[in-house]
């Protein structure tokens, strides 16, 4: 490589290096400092008590928190179990059935969430689960539905069957094959499926704000209202909270892989 | 009968020899199968369904706010509204551009970091860090860093090249939506460089190989053979990074500006609005809004399918 390459190549490096680590080291610098006004480069103090909002009695990140939690576990858990069901019956169509079947597995995930928020807001209202936590639960099961029933239609387009029949034909009936032999065989694509409608709840702005109608609180909706009232080390701390979780999924995801690829390699 | 009855009766009938003794039973098992997976399929889809079909009486003026006798008069006044067709506009100039410049620069980056050297893992790494940051945080980050007292503004002010916010051009609720695309290209990059990744690691150096073994220099063997490639492996992904940036909230509500007022905000805007009769105008907006989705889950399918064919 010539020295000019050489050269061009380091500050190609540096280049994505800085874009793509600069906003989160921003925001960290945000979250651990107060009185930082412009033209300051650096903040006039370094303190932690922007994360302070997380305890004592004004606690709002902290039940927001708890409310994106309970929300996003929630939604990870039924909609792991449930997409597993649906796609495992899907998956064994065939023909114009199977094609149907997908293209309405795919409406959750296509429509835009705030075109789902407003459809789906007056059966919500109706039901009389508007404004509340089990309201905003269902709304973000839909879509989160939606993508973990696509992802088991692909993991069961690979899936042995035969490992079912063998069952079947040594005495099990449909529901020992789903509890004994499928699920124990699918546990990985499930804490996929559970990580992918966690995330899903985790980010959810649009379904939260319209069927929670401002009474359920949950982080993104905290960090928005931080926002507008100008609190940038508050919406920066809430920030940094919203972005941990995905990211510790993103790195066991990355392990994941490379334990499978000491495995197959 | 229990499942374990069930099951017990079928071993019985393998060990007797009976398999596939009973075509008519069988047959009807199997029909059972597809009304389970078509029954499983309309109750994955069915609150869609009815929030599409509320938001089509809704249109019509039968049902929602704003309610007033089945017309045509909240699609007439939607249609004949300059604003919807700006905003719509503006929605599909965002995604676009920002869907552009991502796939542009993730090619690039994988195509130049696609070796084995340490700087290579290094860049191949880093350039998924904004691959975990939500939408809203991703926006966030855009107005700290844009905004006129935001941290570019201040490096300018540092470097002697600004000497007040206003010296910073507007690149946050600014009209070209600048701030947004710029935005939307950090975090979009991050997931269709993950998907070039995958296809250079998967097809890149084997194409490349034969390329070069039928006596094509490194720069053709790269534009016919890797490019081609890489090209329909990231088709999907950008369609579906398309779709999703043109109907996003969150990052708009954050980063775009009043006027022109982009799709998802004018739709908010229409719903929230203090004259019910104006809401019903929300469901038209809502139905061109999953117009534009649908469009693009057909692109995505015919594109996934030439991926697919050129595997």
């Amino acid at each position: 490589m010539t020295p000019a390459r050489r050269a061009a190549r380091t500050g190609l490096v540096s280049v994505i290096a800085v874009t793509a680590l600069l906003p989160l080291a921003f925001l960290i610098a945000l979250s651990v400092s107060a009185e930082w006004f412009y033209p300051s480069l650096l903040p006039r103090r370094w303190t932690v008590e922007n994360w302070n909002v997380l305890r004592g009695e004004s606690a709002a990140i902290g039940r927001a928190l708890s409310m994106s939690v309970a929300l996003a576990l929630g939604t990870g858990g039924i909609t792991a179990i449930a997409g597993l069901v649906a796609g495992r019956e899907i998956a064994r169509l065939d023909g114009w059935r199977r094609r149907i079947a997908v293209a309405l597995a795919f409406l959750p995930v296509a429509v835009p969430p705030l075109a789902l928020s407003i459809g789906l807001q007056y059966s919500v209202l109706r039901a009389g689960f508007g404004g509340r936590l089990g309201g905003v639960l269902f709304a973000h099961i839909v879509p989160a539905l939606g993508y973990t029933t696509i992802f088991f239609i692909g993991i069961f387009a690979v899936f042995d069957w035969k490992v079912e029949d063998e069952a079947r034909s040594l005495g099990a009936g449909p529901r020992d094959v789903l509890i004994r032999v499928t699920i124990p065989l699918l546990r990985r694509p499930l804490v996929e499926a559970f990580a992918l409608g966690f995330l899903v709840s985790w980010a959810q702005v649009p379904l939260t704000l319209l069927i929670g109608q401002g009474l359920v609180s949950t982080l993104p909706l905290e960090l928005m209202s931080y926002v507008s009232a100008g609190q940038d080390h508050l919406a920066a701390t809430a920030g940094l909270i919203l972005t941990i979780p995905p990211m510790v999924l993103l790195v066991m995801a990355g392990l994941a892989v490379r334990r499978l690829r000491v495995v197959v390699p | 009968m229990s499942d374990r009855e069930n099951g017990d009766a079928a071993m019985d009938s393998r060990l007797r020899g009976n398999d596939g003794g009973h075509p008519t039973e069988a047959r009807k098992h199997g029909e059972q199968r597809r009304e389970f997976g078509l029954l499983a399929a309309i109750v994955v889809a069915s609150p869609v369904l009815v929030g599409v079909g509320y938001s089509v009486l809704g249109a019509l003026g039968v049902a929602g706010p704003g309610a007033d006798g089945l017309g045509m008069r909240h699609v007439q006044s939607v249609v004949a509204d300059g604003a919807t067709w700006r905003g719509l506009l503006w929605s599909l100039w965002i995604a676009s551009a920002s869907t552009a410049i991502a796939a542009v620069l993730a090619m690039a980056v994988a195509t130049v970091f696609r070796g084995g050297r340490v700087s290579d893992r290094l860049v191949r790494f880093m350039a998924l860090g904004p691959l975990p940051v939500p939408h809203v945080v991703a926006a966030l980050c855009g107005l700290l860093i844009f905004s006129q007292s935001g941290l570019l503004s201040r490096i300018a002010f540092a470097t002697g090249l600004h000497s007040s916010p206003a010296d910073m051009p507007a690149l946050t609720n600014d009209r070209y939506g600048i701030g947004l695309i710029l935005t939307l290209v950090w975090k979009e990059f991050a997931f269709l460089a993950l998907v070039a990744f995958s296809v250079i690691a998967r097809r890149g150096a084997a194409l490349e190989e034969t390329a070069r073994s039928l006596g094509a220099g490194a720069l053709q063997s790269f534009r016919v053979a890797v490019l081609p490639a890489l090209w329909r492996g990231l088709l999907p992904s950008i369609v579906a990074v398309f779709t999703f940036v043109a109907g996003n909230y969150e990052a708009a509500v954050l980063l775009a500006p009043s006027s022109p007022l982009a799709l998802p905000l004018l739709t908010m805007e229409r719903f929230t609005d203090s004259a019910l009769g104006v809401r019903g105008e929300a469901f038209v907006l809502v139905l061109l809004a999953m117009v534009v989705s649908i469009a693009g889950v057909a692109a995505h399918e015919w594109a996934a399918g030439r991926a697919e064919a050129g595997d």
